[in-house]
């Protein structure tokens, strides 16, 4: 197993009210697992990732990844292992800092010598790898982040997120903020370079469409547990329609999630 | 007149290269160097009233500055108490340990050895140049280390740090640990700086820290509103631009200001005023063109 979260429980509390994001969750994912995640706004999906990642620790439970025990681990250590990529485009790279240096930074994950960040060899080999996401950006080397779009910048950063081959990639709606034809690049992106490096995937979406459109497991989260399950045999040729079907079975009947889904879908 | 200016510029633009890694590489408003600067000052006087040479002393001064900034980045990370008054809690520990040091507010070394007369000489610089061509050589120098430092993978982790410290923690860095390891540095600089300075004028002084962090923030924000840097390069040129720049505005108002009806006691409400319009220029532009806050 790489990713194994074993009955965590995590409360937050916000002045007299105690909100409870997870709730004994279980999770396991194998290699090569790409799990997408829904579920209403408060049903957990975030707090899984951050607790995953290290970003909180868990009130009770066990977080191991590749079959080591991580409870413990502070974000930084854990970054080793996993790679994250959030919703804001603005959160994944460093604004002021060329392409180069962004991707030379993640390239050189955990290793902060005094040798220099960009040599020549490296510039070229960057530029190869940048290259691979026919956007253009390997034209662009020596340009500021700050200057490239949204959509530019998340497929940077799906790129910094995967090149050092993690076990684990945590992916945090990270194709809301971007329009229609940007997202479906993104995620194009994204499915291309899992598949290329075999990297076991948590993705949490808001688009339920999304949701059965890539990876091989689909999980429902609500109030802090995990409702429905769908290996990749019981996922295909599932529609948005059955899949609120299946919610309203389970007991999930949550307005905003499926007006939401209206938008998105319609 | 002009000569003067650009060797102060060019020594205080070390201490102006100091700020520029706190304020704007770390994002940090580091009000150490108010403390920093005097330290360097009074550990580099009262080595050379001792007989140590006084290169070896502008540098332990510049190291026990190094200490004094890291204790304010353990401040405000390890301790988790806000940048701002960090920085205010290290300078004012500093005011008291300056004064242990030294003994007594003001030490003057007037005749004694300085490293700036010593490298002219070295060098055997003609006469009358000798402080501005030292003085150079410690500025350039120091960029050049500064320049090189940011192009490293731990300076460009340091640099990512400051503007996107969730992308250093994804990367597997300890953002807090560049933090500590930047306000070392610069407050290195600053205290190298301070101790360079009062050999310069012949004493060192508790007071003379005072204002040092906006005196920095001017020649930062001046230079940059000269050269308008698009690389680092360009960004370090302009800081000790600005410092040299900076130093003869404030020899041209004290030569000419008198005309005017200002006196040297004026000079940090000036100082104060260019920085506060330099900072405030951007609210100041939108709320001209009609956008709200």
């Amino acid at each position: 197993m790489i990713l194994e979260v074993l009955k965590v429980t995590k409360t937050f509390v916000l002045g007299a009210e105690r909100l409870v994001a997870l709730d004994g969750l279980d999770l396991c994912l194998a290699e090569g697992d790409f799990a997408t995640v829904i579920g209403s706004n408060g049903a957990g999906k975030t707090t899984l990732l951050n607790v995953t990642a290290g970003t909180y620790r868990p009130d009770r439970g066990k977080v191991r990844l590749a079959g080591r025990d991580v409870t413990h681990w502070p974000a930084h250590r854990r970054a080793h292992l996993i790679g994250r990529v959030f919703q804001d485009p603005l959160q994944g790279t460093a604004a002021h800092m060329t392409v180069a240096e962004n991707l030379a930074l993640a390239a050189k994950k955990g290793r902060r010598g005094l040798s220099p960040l960009l040599s020549a060899r490296r510039r070229r080999t960057l530029a190869e790898t940048v290259a691979g996401l026919g956007m253009g950006l390997d034209q662009r080397l020596s340009e500021k982040v700050a200057y490239l779009s949204g959509g530019e910048r998340q497929a940077l950063t799906v790129l910094m997120a995967t090149m050092t081959k993690p076990k684990l990639l945590l992916l945090d709606e990270h194709t809301a903020a971007l329009d229609p034809a940007n997202a479906e690049k993104v995620l194009a992106v994204t499915e291309k370079l899992v598949a290329e490096h075999r990297i076991t995937t948590l993705m949490v979406t808001h688009r339920m469409d999304q949701a059965l459109q890539v990876g091989n497991r689909l999980i429902m989260m609500h109030k802090g547990r995990i409702v429905l399950d769908l290996d990749a045999e019981k996922k295909r040729g599932l529609k948005v329609e059955d899949l609120v079907e299946l919610f309203r079975r389970v007991g999930v009947c949550d307005d905003a999630l499926l007006l939401g889904q209206g938008l998105a879908v319609g | 007149m002009l000569l003067g200016a650009a060797e102060q510029g060019l020594l205080y633009g070390l201490m102006a290269l100091g700020v520029y890694l706190s304020f704007r590489v770390l994002a940090f408003p580091d009000l150490s160097v108010d403390g920093t600067f005097p330290l360097g000052a009074a550990v580099a006087g009262m080595l050379i009233l001792r007989g140590v040479n006084p290169f070896l002393a502008a540098l332990a001064g510049g190291g026990a500055g190094l200490l004094a900034g890291a204790l304010t980045g353990i401040l405000a990370t390890r301790l988790r108490i806000p940048g701002l008054l960090a920085g205010v809690l290290t300078m004012i520990m500093l005011y008291s340990l300056n004064l242990r040091i030294m003994g007594r507010p003001n030490l003057s070394l007037l005749g004694k050895p300085s490293v700036l007369s010593g490298l002219a000489q070295v060098l055997s610089v003609p006469r009358g140049y000798g402080t501005l061509v030292a003085s150079g050589i410690f500025c350039t120098a120091s960029a050049v280390l500064l320049l090189l430092f940011l192009h490293t993978e731990l300076g460009g982790a340091m640099r990512a740090s400051g503007q996107n410290p969730d992308l250093v923690r994804t990367l597997g860095v300890n953002p807090h640990n560049l933090q500590i390891l930047g306000l070392s540095i610069s407050n290195g600089l600053v205290a190298f700086s301070g101790a360079l300075v009062s050999q310069y004028s012949g004493f060192a002084d508790v007071g003379m820290g005072v204002g040092t962090i906006v005196a920095g923030l001017a020649s930062v924000i001046v230079g940059e509103i000269l050269l308008r840097p698009r690389s680092l390069l360009g960004a370090i040129l302009a800081v000790v631009m600005g410092s040299v720049v900076y130093r003869l505005a404030i020899s041209v108002a004290l030569r000419y200001g008198a005309a005017l009806g200002f006196t040297a006691s004026d000079l940090r409400l000036l100082t104060a005023l260019v920085v506060l319009g330099a900072l405030a220029a951007p609210a100041l532009r939108a709320a001209l063109k009609g956008e709200s806050p």
